[in-house]
């Protein structure tokens, strides 16, 4: 496989197949839109063409037999119904997965499922003979979709039909088909007691493969070719069927077979029935929901590139050009004695020139959110299949802009939370009437910027939470006594859910209470120096804001100081701030404490580690800054607070990777270098 | 510190060609940067040093081993600098005009800084001349890559990547 090519092709099918996640569920919404059909089946007609290339035939085989199903959904042969829709997802699964394997360095791919290829078939074939076999209306079961059952397993009744009508279809379509060959399936093929053998099954095959091979001599290539696919009905060509058809031989020739094409799609898969069948029960134990579960894995591969719009590499570029004139504008003036407001004015255009540039790089780190909310609709629709419940999922503000490591890291909270709604939130169907509310459940996931933030949030309008039931629940888990539980507002309660250790489903379900709770997505996203906020109405439903700043790289901190050496506080972590009063502070254990309205703080002095020299006796004048570290809070003992500064976090590099308590460091307005605290690792410093 | 203070490697001049002491060609040769710590000359290859620093100032970080002298800013970089000296078991000394940070790259597009007493100047030292060095526990734990005698100097060659990745 040529490397590049393959690069070339991973980077154009991983968007095809972000765009087909989103498509295919859409389309379930809406079957009769004509642009999104075209638009899916031109999906899986390019990601095939593009692994046809490069040979790799897994691929090929699984997006040839979805693009004819879609190809027959296009002409209105088959219906794209929910049980289509399964077998198409996970089609789309298969080779999700397979494009995955391969940017992950990955060169060969698993074999296909027999079963799954069987499907896509059955669900081409069948529906095929719909339309033509319409004395068969006595077993309309046995058409398309519904003849692939729900458990994705084919009886042999079935399959036997199946053929039967390919064959009637073959003779109604007038492929000039000999009456040979329906003589020689008929007694061949068909056992009085109704059930084909797999032996016998092998035999009707062959027979069919050497009356097929008779009949290549008489019959002319091009319309065998085309005609058993059924494309068109107008007898017209249009180029999209002409490109299929010509993949349809490359297909051909790749796999070697010598029979015209009509017969591959059938007999690979039935040329094991026994493996296939074997299979069908490992299948079946994996749930309709696999496409969901295997999501959240997905940002584990993290892409390394990033596309940029041409448009603002020519305005960096633009800038840049700037700045050289600015920098010469300097040079001159430095030699020629210039006045102080020459200068002050090239300095002041250094200072637009420099401003604007760190923009428009920042901006080509954004991308739309639109690259996380995409696999939702999946998620929300197969798992509202799994639970049998009926929910709507509305995406809103997609096209917000946010750093690249952020939507990346915002992934696997966003699918935790949505989860949530769908298996909590929304009610079912039954008791959403009982209520009095539609029978489909929304829920809303919504993006939008607010200042230098973006505000993310997951609405439902299901059942709400009851804070009582909340503080009940804290209670008998001992993890509040009952008077602080009843004291607790309802927003507190609330809050509650995200503590570790606390989950309140009565029964614990494989989608969501799997021990990975709200706590862990509450610590990544406070991990993102972003904040999560609950509000929810008994009844009426829930919605979970986040809050995270729109990149990573710059920090608001709050600024401190011992003598010359500037720290970084992350300011997110920080309270409040107030004057050390040796009055208020007493030692318990040994341990410093400092008393505020009526709660004792742990109080640490970060001179004893940042300058030992320095530590004194008297630390009166000194500030006390009070942090949040997860649930605990602290005090530290600063000899200065120089206030707010949004800063750039710059890494410490290999050599300082192991020393704890920091998380990086900064450059300041004066140029000096500030190091940023890491909270939990001073915490642990003094402990 | 401004641009002035910076030194880049390029300015140096005192390159020769790969000539021994008779000035007749020796074959092929390795660049580096020599330089000195006390009075022993250190090399290190010309392809993994960025650049020449003046000492300016040095962030000290608390909670660092001996080595670590601090942080330095290159150009919106931070830079750990390293204390040479006291890898080698010598006793600090005060910075002084003559002082250098050599900065080096390491693998994975880290960089390094390495305060050194005196850099002397930039020399192709012919292959011929470096000797293998018996892999001793001292040789080790010294980093050393190699040893060349040229023009009546001994030259040890420090392989950094070794050297940094134990510290760190």
């Amino acid at each position: 496989m040529d490397e590049d090519i393959l690069q070339d092709f991973l980077v154009e099918a991983t968007e095809l197949v972000d765009q087909l996640n989103e498509q295919l569920v859409d389309l379930e919404q809406s079957p009769s839109d004509r642009d999104l059909l075209n638009a899916v089946f031109r999906g899986f007609h390019t990601i095939k063409g593009g692994a046809g290339f490069l040979g790799i035939t897994p691929l090929i085989e699984v997006c040839h037999r979805a693009e004819n199903v879609f190809d027959k959904i296009r002409n209105g042969d088959v219906e794209y119904d929910a049980v289509a829709a399964d077998v198409i997802l996970r089609a789309f699964d298969v080779i999700s997965d397979s494009i995955n394997l391969l940017n992950e360095g990955h060169r060969e791919l698993p074999e296909n499922n027999p079963t799954l290829l069987k499907e896509l078939d059955a669900l081409t074939k069948g529906q095929l003979a719909a339309p033509v076999a319409e004395e068969g209306a006595s077993q309309p079961k046995l058409s398309l979709p519904a003849d692939v059952d729900p458990d994705g397993d084919m009886t042999d009744d079935e399959f036997e039909a199946l053929l039967n009508q390919r064959d009637q279809l073959e003779g109604g379509a007038g492929v000039a088909v000999s009456q040979a060959e329906k003589a020689l399936q008929l007694p061949e093929g068909l056992d009085p007691d109704g059930e084909i053998t797999d032996d016998e099954f092998e035999a009707l095959l062959n027979q069919r493969d050497s009356l097929d091979t008779l009949h290549v001599g008489g019959v002319a290539q091009t319309p065998s070719l085309q005609l058993p696919e059924g494309m068109d009905p107008d007898g017209e060509i249009t180029d999209d069927e002409f490109d299929a058809l010509l993949n349809q031989r490359d297909l051909l020739e790749m796999s070697a077979m010598t029979e015209p094409e009509e017969e591959i799609p059938v007999m690979k898969p039935v040329a094991k029935p026994a493996v296939a069948r074997a299979q069908v029960a490992s299948d079946d134990d994996e749930p309709v929901s696999s496409g969901a579960s295997k999501a959240p894995a997905k940002p584990g591969t993290t892409e390394s590139t990033v596309r940029v719009d041409t448009k603002r590499l020519d305005e960096i570029m633009n800038l840049v050009g700037e700045l050289v004139l600015v920098r010469n504008r300097l040079l001159t003036l430095r030699t020629t004695q210039a006045s102080g407001e020459e200068l002050s004015n090239a300095v002041a255009n250094l200072d637009h020139v420099t401003t604007d540039l760190q923009t428009s790089v920042m901006k080509t780190r954004m991308q739309p959110v639109k690259k996380v909310f995409g696999r939702f609709p999946r998620v929300v629709r197969d798992l509202a299949r799994k639970l049998g419940k009926e929910i709507e999922l509305e995406l809103r503000g997609e096209e917000t802009d946010l750093d690249k490591n952020l939507v990346e890291a915002l992934a696997d909270p966003l699918v935790h939370l949505v989860r949530n709604s769908v298996d909590h939130g929304i009610e079912m169907p039954a008791d959403r009437i009982k209520a009095g509310k539609p029978k489909k459940g929304t829920v809303i996931l919504a993006a939008e910027q607010e200042g230098d933030h973006i505000l993310l949030s997951i609405t439902d309008d299901g059942k709400g939470m009851d804070p009582d039931v909340l503080r009940r629940k804290a209670v008998e888990k001992g993890m509040l006594d009952e008077m602080t539980a009843n004291q607790l507002d309802d927003k507190a309660a609330f809050e509650l859910i995200m503590s570790a250790g606390f989950s309140t489903a009565e029964q614990i379900s494989d989608i969501s209470g799997r021990g990975v709770g709200m706590d862990v997505v509450k610590s990544m996203i406070t991990k993102l120096n972003g904040s999560i906020d609950i509000h929810s109405v008994l009844g009426e439903g829930t919605r979970m804001s986040i809050r995270v700043p729109l990149t990573l790289a710059i920090l608001p901190t709050l600024m401190v100081s011992f003598g010359e050496d500037n720290y970084a506080i992350p300011l997110t972590s920080v309270q409040e701030i107030f004057d050390y009063e040796t009055g208020k502070t007493n030692k318990i254990d040994g341990q410093m404490m400092v008393r505020l309205r009526e709660k004792s703080i742990p109080l640490y002095f970060l001179t004893e580690w940042l300058a030992p020299e320095k530590v004194k006796d008297d630390y009166a004048g000194d500030k006390v800054v009070i942090v949040t570290i997860g649930n605990q809070r602290a005090g530290l003992v600063v000899e200065q607070v120089n206030g707010q500064e949004e800063v750039v976090i710059k890494p410490l590099g290999m050599m300082l990777k192991k020393v704890a308590g920091y998380a990086g460091a900064t450059i300041t307005g004066n140029g000096s270098i500030a190091l940023i605290l890491d909270l939990p690792g001073v915490i642990h410093r003094f402990q | 510190m401004n641009l002035d203070a910076r030194q880049k490697l390029s300015s140096f001049q005192a390159v020769d060609a790969g000539l021994d002491d008779d000035g007749a060609y020796a074959g092929p040769s390795a660049r580096c940067v020599l330089f000195t710590l006390e009075d022993e000359i250190y090399g290190i290859y010309v392809k993994k040093i960025r650049e020449v620093l003046r000492v300016g100032k040095i962030r000290q970080v608390a909670g660092t081993p001996s080595h670590v002298l601090g942080v330095i800013n290159v150009r919106g970089v931070i830079v750990t600098v390293v204390d040479t000296r006291t890898v080698y078991g010598m006793p600090r000394k005060p910075v002084t005009d003559l002082s250098r940070i050599i900065i080096v790259e390491l693998e994975e597009e880290q960089t390094v800084g390495m305060m050194v007493d005196f850099v002397m100047e930039v020399r192709d030292i012919p292959e011929s001349r470096f000797e293998a060095l018996s892999s001793t526990k001292e040789n080790a734990s010294r980093y050393i890559q190699g040893i060349a005698h040229y023009q009546n100097n001994v030259i040890i060659l420090i392989d950094v990547d070794n050297m940094m990745m134990k510290l760190a």
